[in-house]
């Protein structure tokens, strides 16, 4: 089921174009991944959905109807610069934003003390935002965002700022959100992330969206073109190859792409002359390739 | 969860303002101590005119040359001077040891040359030198109309003072006008305003500042209309200026009704202590302003009504202005605009204290963004007619409608403008921008 559509939204500030022409649409307990470089939009489309920004153009149909400050209370967003305040106990902020996204003070109360538990911070209760460290802050926000159990989380680089453990646990909060059937949005620089949990992308670049797609059709799509090898003595013989792009190089080990009709039996063989080889893998190109290869080209079309 | 209807958020913006801010200890301290300062503007004259009527505690020699005037300045008040037969010397000593205060020298040619002299440690304040100086005069001039031939009872006509009472014509017959003290109230009242506006006015900017500089707007932005989160937070930040302003009026009702006519002892003894003083020295103006005249409730409601008034027309400016920047030190430039129709009211003041029914009195207490002082100032100076009253309600609710109107639009593109410091002309495109 279609919980989210976005049909050809724009948005200008003065004379810039910050959105312009974007659409996708989301499934009902997917995870959507919204991505693209830095100033490329997704903040400005994110705030429209959240119903901060209206569109100048085209619409947002969300549950069915067209997005409005009605629908906020099902909607939980995550901010990419967090914000709390300082001088307030944890829990009577989190029964403030539960509250304000129409909870009942019990409930909020109730929902908030559960969740810090669940994430080891029962004990920070009535201490106030200015004494936690950093991490145990954007536990906070975290929570804040999903108290009231909203249908569409919208989460904007939900993992920074934790360590690896506590990044974990987080992903198996969202994952379980999934599983739950709420549908996640998420924003975030980190492919491996977006490999990992996505199941759908939109890429946009300044403010058009230039891919758009299932995670594993995209990769797909470019094909095996990305070679992975590993060998034991000299890599002299990688440097006989124009047509590498390499991703990552070492002594005896190289991730690297193809092009321009190289084949990779080619490689092989002559990596055999001179040394024994360990690994030679035909993979897909990872997101973050794909990532830089798309918006790299879409520089040099916006130039032209 | 249970689907939930959309509640009425501004409440809970309004209830999280209000609670957050009242539990402060700034706020605690200066409720309770606003009381207290008010006692202390009605109490302290009346103090200072007992103590300073305690004049037992300063003696003062006279060493006469004129061997009669001396006589005549002792009688005036026998509990300060003393006739001394000591040498100056020896006078100049005792002062200097601490047993007496001062001594005053009468030269032979005083009642020529109307020269003479105290000596002192110095200090003492001015009143206690003039009253030398009256009681000199007063039997230097009796001496030398005496000494013209002038009968005596012409010089003691002379020498009957003057007062005036001010009556007030009231339908219900006269009763003592107290137009100083009302004067008074009038500017205490309006001076009130003035630090309530700027005060409470700056705190919501604050507060939009530091939602927009912690980023936790865009949290709430994404919970609520940008024009609830604005007016849940005026109205919230209102209340907690409403609270004080209730507490205080409450108790200066009980202070002004219940505990000051049981103070009427205290107040009593000045009086009896003021009409001895005016019997032995008839010249002596006393300041009638420690008599506390009744203040008329209206004066209260007229208060509450132009705090209220004002307060909201400038917390929405102060709220829109806040909005535009994304630190505080970058507020003062824009909220300047703001803050000089809130001052030059208190610059107007003496003018409107002491003219109140002038015209320009009239046209600058009925222009809004003055009212909430000049209209409270004229309110308690003077009866004002009604229809002004009702003109200065209808235009105070009008620009309050505007000033919202105006910042809501500011406020709505200001939450979500980072890195650029906006001038006000910014601000104006904001509002025709805002569809």
């Amino acid at each position: 089921m279609e919980i989210l559509s976005v049909n050809s939204i724009v948005k200008r500030f003065g004379d810039f174009e910050a959105v312009s022409k974007v659409s996708f649409s989301v499934e009902q307990g997917t995870i959507f991944g919204l991505l693209g470089p830095n100033g490329a939009g997704k903040t400005t489309t994110i705030r429209m959905i959240t119903n901060i920004l209206k569109p100048d153009e085209g619409e947002i149909i969300m549950f069915g109807e067209r997005v409005s400050a009605s629908h906020q209370n099902r909607i939980g967003y995550l901010p990419e610069e967090r914000g709390l305040y300082k001088k307030i106990k944890v829990i009577d902020q989190l029964i403030y934003f539960g509250m304000l996204k129409g909870m009942t003070r019990s409930e909020a109360q109730s929902e908030a003390r559960k969740w810090l538990k669940k994430l080891d911070a029962g004990t920070w209760e009535s201490k106030k935002i200015q004494e936690l460290s950093k991490g145990m802050q954007q536990k906070v926000q975290f929570i804040s965002t999903i108290l009231h159990e909203p249908d569409v989380l919208i989460l904007d680089e939900p993992f920074s700022g934790f360590d690896p453990i506590n990044t974990e646990i987080i992903k198996k909060i969202v994952m379980d959100l999934k599983e739950e059937g709420k549908t996640i949005i998420l924003s975030t620089h980190i492919m491996e992330q977006v490999e990992q949990l996505c199941d759908h992308i939109c890429l946009i670049d300044t403010g058009k969206p230039v891919l758009s797609g299932l995670v594993r059709e995209i990769k797909r799509a470019y094909g095996r073109d990305t070679i992975i090898m590993e060998w034991d003595g000299d890599d002299s013989f990688l440097n006989d190859f124009q047509n590498i792009k390499f991703i990552n190089r070492s002594n005896n080990r190289a991730e690297f792409r193809i092009t321009d009709g190289l084949k990779p039996m080619q490689i092989l063989q002559k990596a055999s002359l001179q040394n024994n080889i360990y690994k030679f893998e035909l993979a897909e190109p990872s997101l973050n390739e794909i990532f830089i290869d798309v918006v790299t080209k879409q520089g040099v079309s916006n130039e032209s | 969860m249970n689907p939930r209807t959309s509640t009425n958020k501004i409440k809970t913006i309004i209830a999280h303002e209000y609670i957050t801010k009242v539990k402060t200890k700034g706020f605690i301290i200066a409720t309770l101590i606003g009381p207290l300062l008010l006692l202390a503007v009605i109490f302290i004259p009346i103090l200072v005119t007992m103590l300073g009527a305690d004049s037992t505690e300063r003696k003062i020699a006279i060493v006469d040359y004129t061997d009669k005037l001396g006589k005549q300045i002792e009688s005036q008040d026998t509990s300060k001077y003393f006739i001394s037969y000591q040498t100056e010397e020896s006078l100049r000593k005792e002062v200097l040891n601490g047993k007496l205060d001062g001594y005053l020298v009468i030269p032979k040619d005083f009642l020529k040359k109307g020269v003479a002299d105290v000596y002192t440690m110095g200090g003492g304040g001015i009143g206690f030198i003039n009253k030398i100086e009256s009681n000199v005069r007063e039997v230097a001039r009796k001496e030398r109309l005496r000494e013209a031939g002038v009968d005596l009872s012409v010089i003691k006509l002379v020498e009957e003072g003057v007062e005036i009472n001010t009556q007030k014509i009231t339908k219900e017959g006269t009763e003592k006008d107290y137009a100083e003290a009302y004067a008074v109230v009038g500017y205490v009242f309006g001076f009130i305003i003035y630090t309530l506006m700027l005060l409470y006015g700056s705190f919501v900017s604050r507060g939009v500042i530091e939602e927009k500089a912690n980023r936790i707007i865009e949290v709430i932005a994404s919970s609520a209309r940008p024009f609830e989160i604005m007016m849940g937070k005026v109205i919230g930040i209102g209340c907690v200026g409403l609270t004080q302003v209730l507490f205080w009026v409450i108790l200066s009702g009980v202070l002004l009704y219940i505990v000051a006519p049981m103070m009427g002892g205290v107040v009593g003894d000045a009086a009896k202590m003021q009409s001895q003083m005016m019997q032995q020295n008839p010249n002596m103006v006393m300041p009638s302003s420690f008599e506390i005249p009744a203040i008329s409730p209206w004066i209260f409601v007229a208060f509450i009504f132009y705090f209220l008034s004002g307060y909201f027309l400038y917390a929405t400016l102060f709220a829109a202005v806040g909005s535009a920047v994304d630190q505080e030190s970058d507020a003062q430039q824009l909220q300047f605009p703001i803050m000089l129709p809130i001052i030059i009211p208190i610059l107007l003041v003496g003018y409107v204290i002491s003219n109140p029914e002038s015209t320009v009195s009239i046209v600058l207490s009925l222009f809004p963004l003055f009212a909430p002082i000049l209209m409270m100032v004229r309110v308690a100076a003077t009866p004002v007619p009604l229809w002004q009253i009702i003109a200065s309600v209808v235009l105070m609710l009008g620009s309050f409608y505007v000033a919202v109107w105006l910042a809501a639009r500011i406020y709505r593109v200001g939450i979500l403008m980072y890195g650029k410091k906006p001038n006000l002309r910014d601000l104006i495109k904001w509002v025709r921008q805002a569809g």
